[in-house]
């Protein structure tokens, strides 16, 4: 019974020692681009140690966001090469995770997920990005905080209505924050505002809606 | 003879054990790259169907995909325009009507990234996901 258990272990071991497999250098990446850039990069190597060759079979993104692309498609003996994973950033905030599946020929081992970890830096932080008042109601101001980024420095906002039917004032509340009162003229019309928000010495805009609607719905 | 056999079950079962541990402490800073969404916020095709009128379908995929086809009546709100495509969306919503995200399928996470900033920056209330999105919605239309 001992050989059997002790045979049984050994072709496992036998057979993962042969199998034909992509040696990656790291299957995760984490990117810092600036506020700036449009795309983060990560270009994930890896090298054929095994005798045969690996052939790809598919690279799948996990987002329409992220591209990959492999340099060839079959990595002979001894080979090398990279996978270059493309996150276009667009107007995502935050930490972005996301991954790409590769697929090879290799029976042992057809799948790996490559991931690429984004830290997207954000210059203010609004909150809320939208304030409304329903048709109406009194036209009392609320209230919009703006929070600089910890690797930022901001003195002063300048906030621009692009309708004269709000009216705003902002306030330095000190630590990196400011606050913004948003106030209707009245509230009688449907009508709306986009606020920009933008820091001093910077060409960079941020976004808030302010808008009186229509009651809610009754069901 | 009975012994013999439960003695090899459990030799191969550490055996089988060892790699799922060492693949568990390995793997353990792994992150997930969907978001975490709460039972309550995802919501079924029929169930969306069902409140009538009173939803707004919103299209979390990309510009090509909501432009080849799309829900009746649904509005395109993505991440790669947020800025330029989230006050269209705030000038159909009203007080009182529900949101339904959806994006490609069951594995797509835009749908729950977008449902999550418009609960968290915009703050709108009643905000859901649709479970299986746009192919579950096109396998009962």
């Amino acid at each position: 019974m001992k050989t059997h258990i002790v045979a049984f272990a050994l072709s496992i071991l036998i057979s993962l020692s042969a199998r034909a497999e992509l040696k990656w250098e790291q299957t995760m990446i984490e990117l810092h681009p600036t506020s700036a850039d449009k795309q983060a990069i990560g270009h994930f190597k890896y090298q054929n140690p095994g005798k045969t060759p690996v052939r790809f079979k598919s690279v799948h993104a996990s987002c329409g966001c992220t591209t990959a692309q492999t340099q060839k498609d079959e990595v002979p003996p001894g080979g090398t090469g990279e996978i270059t994973a493309t996150f276009n950033i667009g107007d995502r905030t935050g930490t972005q995770v996301k991954t790409v599946t590769v697929e090879t020929d290799d029976a042992a081992n057809t799948k790996t997920v490559l991931t690429l970890r984004t830290i997207i830096p954000q210059q203010l932080e609004i909150n809320p990005t939208f304030v409304f008042w329903k048709q109406g109601d009194k036209a009392d101001p609320k209230t919009i905080t703006v929070k600089v980024g910890k690797e930022f420095t901001v003195k002063h906002i300048k906030v621009t209505s692009s309708s004269p039917d709000f009216q705003t004032k902002v306030e330095e509340t000190g630590k990196g924050e400011f606050k913004v009162d948003v106030q209707p003229k009245e509230t009688n019309n449907l009508v709306a505002s986009t606020l920009s928000i933008q820091p001093e010495d910077s060409q960079k805009v941020f976004y808030a809606t302010a808008r009186i609607t229509n009651s809610p719905v009754v069901q | 003879m009975r012994y013999s056999l439960v003695r090899q079950i459990l030799i191969l079962a550490v055996l089988a054990l060892i790699p799922a541990v060492g693949g568990a402490v390995y793997f353990r800073h792994k992150i997930s790259w969907r978001s975490a969404i709460l039972p309550s916020e995802m919501v079924t095709v029929d169930q969306a169907r069902a409140w009538g009128e009173n939803v707004i379908w919103v299209d979390a995929r990309p510009d090509e995909e909501f432009a080849r086809d799309h829900v009746p009546a649904a509005l395109s709100l993505n991440e790669d325009r947020w800025n330029e495509l989230l006050p269209q969306f705030l000038a159909a919503w009203s007080p009182g009507k529900k949101i339904v995200v959806y994006c490609s399928s069951l594995g797509c996470n835009a749908s729950r990234e977008v449902a999550r900033r418009l609960r968290r920056e915009a703050q709108l209330p009643d905000v859901f996901v649709l479970e299986g999105g746009w192919e579950e919605w096109l396998k009962k239309r």
